[in-house]
Parts: C-alpha cells; sequence; structure tokens
C-alpha cells in the first residue's frame, strides 16, 4: 500500500527514536570498555561519553596484564572463565542437540515419545531458582560442583526443549519423498536418519546449535549457583570483578561484557530467519 | 518472510505424526527418544521427590547430616505453615507481580506499535530490523551492568536529564527503593521488547493485503481495519507472545540481581532473588525446597488451565 509522506516522516521518526533508545546502552558499553581509568566515573561537566584517550588498557587488565594506575592484581585472569564458558556452552549444545535431534526425529517419523512436547515445555515453564535445590545437591553428589562438565550437562538439559522443538517442526516441515525413496531401494531407517536425513538438515541444524548456544553462553543464574572458583563462568566472573578496595571496575567490567555479547549478537543476527521459530517452540514460522 | 503458519503443540503432533509402524520404526522411534527420555527423567522425577522430601525437614548443607538423613530433622509441615507468614516471601511475590504487570504490557504495546511500523517495505528496513533486534541477544547479565553503568548518579541517564532541564540532575536510582525498581523495569523493558516485536511482526505480515483493500474500499480507516481485521487474525499470536514474556519474566532474576542485588533493602527483590538469598545466604535449604515446590505447584496448575484455554480457543479457526 502507497503510504502518504507524512506517515513516511513519522515512520522514520518513530524508528529513529526507538534505534537510539536501543543503542545508547550498547554505545556506552563500548565507550567504557576503551576508557581509561580517569574516564571511568567522571562525572558531570566532565563526563565523557566517547573515550577522549581511547586505550586497551581494560582488555590487556583483565587478561592479567598489571596496569600502574591500578594497584589490584587479579587473582585470576578472564582466561579461564572465557575457556569455562566455552566449554560448557559448546557441550551443554552438543548435549541438547544430539538428544533433542534424535528425539525430534523419533517423534515426528515414527511417533515415539508423545510425552515430549508437554514435558519439555513444562521443563522451560519453570524457574531455574524453583528446582535448583535438588540439582545443587545431586551436582555435589556426584562431583560436579565447580567443574565445565557439570555446567555442560545441565545446559544440556535447560536448553533441550529449545533443541527438541526446533528440530521437530524442522523435520516435520522437511519433503518425505528422499526418505521414502531410499527405503523403498532397501536402505534400513536407521541408515535413512543417519546417512540422507542428517546431512540434508545440515543448515537446520547449525541455525538450532547457534540457537541453542547463545542461551546457554548467556546463562548466569546457574553457573553462579554451581560453580564457586575453578570454573567460574564470563558472567559470573564480571560480575565477581569488584571488591570493596577497589570500588567499580567500571572499564574492565566494561571490557569484558562486550567479550561476552559479541558472540551471541553476531549468531542471533546470523540465525535472524529462525529467531521466531525458536523462541515460540515452533508454534510459529517466519 | 512468507506466509505465518501458527500451529501448537498437540494439534501439530496429532495431525502430523506418522503412526508407528509396529517392527523396526517403532524400535528405531523408541530408541532415538531414549536419550531425551532419560534426560527429562533425571532432572524431574527424582529431583522432585528429592526436594519433597527435604521440604518437610529442618536440613541444611550445615548441618553435617546427609541429606538422605535429614528425616531425622523432621519438622512435619512447619516449613509450609512458616510460607503462609512469611511477610517477605509474600511482598517478593508482588513485587514480581508488578514487575510483570508493567513490563509485559510495556513491551507488548512497544513491539506492537514498531510492528506495525515494519509491515510494509522502506528503504533502510533490513538494517533497522537487525539492530533493533539485538537488545535481545545480548548477554542478560551483561544488560544488567550496562544500566548499572547508565543509572549510576553521575551517569549518562542523569546527564541527559540535566540537560533537558537545565540543572544538573544526581538522582540515585539504583539507591532510591522506588526508583530501583523503576530502573529494573527499564531494563527488562529495553531488553525484550524486541522479542515483542520479532514476534508480532512474524504475525502482521501473514494478514493478508486484499482484505485491508477491500476494507479501505468500503471505507474502514486505519484504526478501524487494525481492531477489526489485524487484531482477530493475530490472536494466538498475541497470545503465544504474552504467554512467553509472562513466563520468562515471572523468573526475572540476572538484569535485576546484577543492577541492584534485590536492594536496597528488599526494595526490588523478587522470587528468584528471594528464592537464591535464602538458598546462598541463610542455607535454610529445607525451607527454600518448601517455597520452590509451594511455586511449582502453582505453576503446573497455571499451566494446565492455560493449556486447556488454548487447546479450546484453537477448536475455533483462527
Amino acid at each position: 500500500m502507497k503510504r502518504s509522506v507524512p506517515f513516511e516522516i513519522f515512520r522514520y521518526a518513530a524508528i529513529l527514536a526507538a534505534m537510539a533508545v536501543t543503542l545508547v546502552p550498547i554505545l556506552w558499553m563500548v565507550s567504557m570498555a576503551f576508557k581509561p581509568i580517569g574516564e571511568w566515573s567522571a562525572t558531570g561537566a566532565d563526563l565523557t561519553w566517547w573515550p577522549k584517550q581511547p586505550t586497551l588498557t581494560n582488555f590487556r587488565f583483565v587478561f592479567g596484564e598489571s596496569d600502574n594506575d591500578l594497584i589490584v592484581a587479579l587473582d585470576h585472569t578472564a582466561l579461564k572463565p572465557i575457556l569455562s564458558s566455552l566449554l560448557s556452552a559448546v557441550f551443554g549444545t552438543a548435549i541438547a542437540m544430539s538428544a533433542g535431534t534424535a528425539a525430534a526425529y523419533g517423534l515426528s517419523r515414527f511417533g515415539s515419545g508423545q510425552n515430549l512436547p508437554l514435558a519439555l515445555i513444562q521443563l522451560r515453564l519453570f524457574p531455574p531458582m524453583a528446582v535448583m535445590i535438588p540439582v545443587m545437591i545431586m551436582w555435589a553428589f556426584l562431583n560436579l560442583n565447580d567443574t565445565w562438565w557439570g555446567l555442560a550437562l545441565i545446559y544440556g538439559i535447560v536448553t533441550l526443549p529449545f533443541a527438541f522443538w526446533l528440530m521437530k517442526t524442522f523435520f516435520d516441515d522437511m519433503l518425505r519423498e528422499i526418505e521414502e525413496a531410499a527405503l523403498v531401494e532397501g536402505c534400513s531407517r536407521l541408515r535413512v536418519f543417519t546417512r540422507i536425513t542428517l546431512p540434508m538438515m545440515r543448515a537446520p541444524l547449525a541455525s538450532a546449535a547457534l540457537f541453542v548456544f547463545i542461551l546457554n553462553w548467556s546463562d548466569y543464574l546457574i553457573a553462579l549457583l554451581l560453580t564457586t572458583r575453578e570454573w567460574v563462568t564470563v558472567p559470573v566472573y564480571m560480575a565477581s570483578l569488584s571488591s570493596s578496595m577497589t570500588g567499580q571496575l567500571y572499564g574492565a567490567k566494561a571490557a569484558l561484557g562486550l567479550i561476552a555479547a559479541v558472540p551471541p549478537v553476531i549468531m542471533g543476527i546470523a540465525i535472524q530467519r529462525h529467531l521466531v521459530r525458536g523462541l515460540t517452540f515452533g508454534a510459529l514460522k517466519q | 518472510m512468507s506466509a505465518v503458519t501458527a500451529t501448537i503443540l498437540e494439534n501439530e503432533m496429532g495431525a502430523r505424526t506418522k503412526p508407528a509402524t509396529p517392527d523396526e520404526g517403532s524400535r528405531l522411534g523408541f530408541r532415538l527418544t531414549l536419550p531425551a527420555q532419560i534426560l527429562v527423567l533425571f532432572i524431574s522425577a527424582f529431583p522432585l521427590l528429592m526436594q519433597l522430601y527435604i521440604s518437610v525437614t529442618d536440613w541444611s548443607p550445615l548441618s553435617g547430616a546427609g541429606w538422605w538423613n535429614a528425616w531425622e530433622m523432621w519438622n512435619s509441615f512447619a516449613n509450609y505453615t512458616d510460607l503462609a507468614a512469611d511477610t517477605r516471601f509474600w511482598s517478593a511475590l508482588q513485587r514480581t507481580a508488578i514487575v510483570m504487570l508493567v513490563c509485559v504490557p510495556a513491551e507488548f504495546l512497544l513491539g506492537l506499535a514498531l510492528a506495525t511500523l515494519f509491515a510494509d517495505e522502506f528503504p533502510g528496513k533490513r538494517i533497522f530490523y537487525s539492530i533493533l533486534l539485538m537488545p535481545m541477544m545480548v548477554v542478560p547479565a551483561v544488560a544488567g551492568y550496562m544500566f548499572f553503568m547508565l543509572f549510576q548518579s553521575g551517569g549518562p541517564v542523569n546527564d541527559i536529564l540535566s540537560r533537558i532541564v537545565g540543572t544538573p540532575v544526581t538522582i540515585a536510582w539504583l539507591s532510591d527503593p522506588n526508583l530501583a525498581l523503576i530502573a529494573v523495569m527499564i531494563a527488562d523493558i529495553w531488553q525484550w521488547t524486541p522479542l515483542m516485536f520479532l514476534i508480532l511482526l512474524a504475525g502482521l505480515v501473514g494478514v493478508p493485503e486484499d482484505q485491508m483493500k477491500a476494507a479501505t474500499l468500503l471505507g474502514a480507516n486505519a484504526w478501524q481495519r487494525f481492531t477489526t481485521i489485524v487484531l482477530p487474525k493475530m490472536k494466538t499470536i498475541i497470545i503465544i507472545a504474552l504467554a512467553i514474556r509472562v513466563i520468562e519474566n515471572f523468573k526475572i532474576f540476572d538484569t535485576l540481581y546484577i543492577m541492584t542485588g534485590g536492594g536496597p533493602g528488599v526494595a526490588t527483590e523478587t522470587i528468584s532473588v528471594y528464592i537464591y538469598k535464602v538458598t546462598t545466604q541463610d542455607l535454610i535449604w529445607g525451607y527454600v525446597a518448601a517455597i520452590a515446590l509451594a511455586i511449582l505447584i502453582v505453576l503446573s496448575i497455571v499451566a494446565v488451565y492455560a493449556m486447556k484455554r488454548m487447546a479450546k480457543a484453537r477448536e475455533v479457526p483462527a
């Protein structure tokens, strides 16, 4: 439909306002990450919206290089938390995706596990805080506390609903002709799944895996409860990075926040097409 | 973007799944679903029983005895009666409700307004769209830290306000009980309006163009077209979008905890924050188990009721 000129003006004005609100918080953190310590908490007339003397000191600091302006030394650097975040999110994604994909295929093609769709939605419904007591006890019993593999296991379970539902809708939408042709040719059903269906679904699998990875990477609460020192993840490490002695380490925390925020934003934009499907458990397709 | 298909839960399962073939198919199906079944059982059945067991005792990780010996600290149902009288719990629940009642409608209305602006093509649409979606992809804990910085008394929010009013503004947002709650709600709205926008836009582009044209010819104005054609068509999608945000908003923790830690005092203490504090600071896990179980039961009842309603709504073609 053709729109009038005043409407177009209004539209751009409204969108630009929304863009400003969207971007200011993000840009403030980006700017903070490159500010030298003197500009961190400058207020009033001295407040700088953009660093006057941009510096990489904050990034060097979180990776362990000592700084003359900051008397504090970190008891451990950001490297291990980054490794912890990566390992737990990657392996958590692997658990969710393999269990979820297999189950989704089983339900979509053979009608097995009719209880799963609702059971998994319910799993998502409950606040993690309301089931964490038994999980903490079980994890302590299994010696999984404060390990990246313990985190990976709980992440795999927590994001299983998304992996399952996403893959189920992908399998449901898929054309069955090739699978059926292979069956007629005498291929076993398992072979059809592993040799034909899965390779055909490479792109949907990749989108679903990225979606699940973003969710795992974004966790804070579970890591806060299940890790204490050795394997804290980036968000937990970031939040703990201030003490009564040093006050807020604004720049250093902003640098860490930037490191944590960049991967999911890039991945999210890459899988934009599938976001609606993922977030609504496949109820909506774009 | 193509047409939107809205199908939910069992409706889809019933229509799309092939009947299991007795032989190879059902055996393979069983084996394929087994890992997921085990994971679900591992995280639901045993933990729930354990939670139930601990919730009728005074057990705490500091009590020296393993959790299986918690029966020695049996306190009948004191935890549950304590809960009924726990004013801190009830005010946390009330606060959670307030946050939800402000944030979800605000996110919905803003998201709907934005979606309406994006319903047809215009230059720059794709890039604006991508940028507007960014907040929901930011790690919530990091978003919490962003807003923690923004709302410092010498921070950028006050700086903008100072420029508008002309005199220096030094509001201590996060240490004032009322303003702190407003600040955490602003952060939530900032982060999750994009989700509403995304889902509602997907619904909006599914509204048939020819119906809109016909209505225009019949003399319906934009508002009438919106209320009589667009809204009824989007009913299911609106319900889904609201349901998702209500569920997620109820769990609110990350952004809020990083911004205020539930404070000042208990001014921003929501249910999740309250349980977290009792778990990690007071360490009375028997009591926590009782709170958690009570919440799970109430949520389950709400969920079953909501799903029944949704099933009923689905019988009427959208």
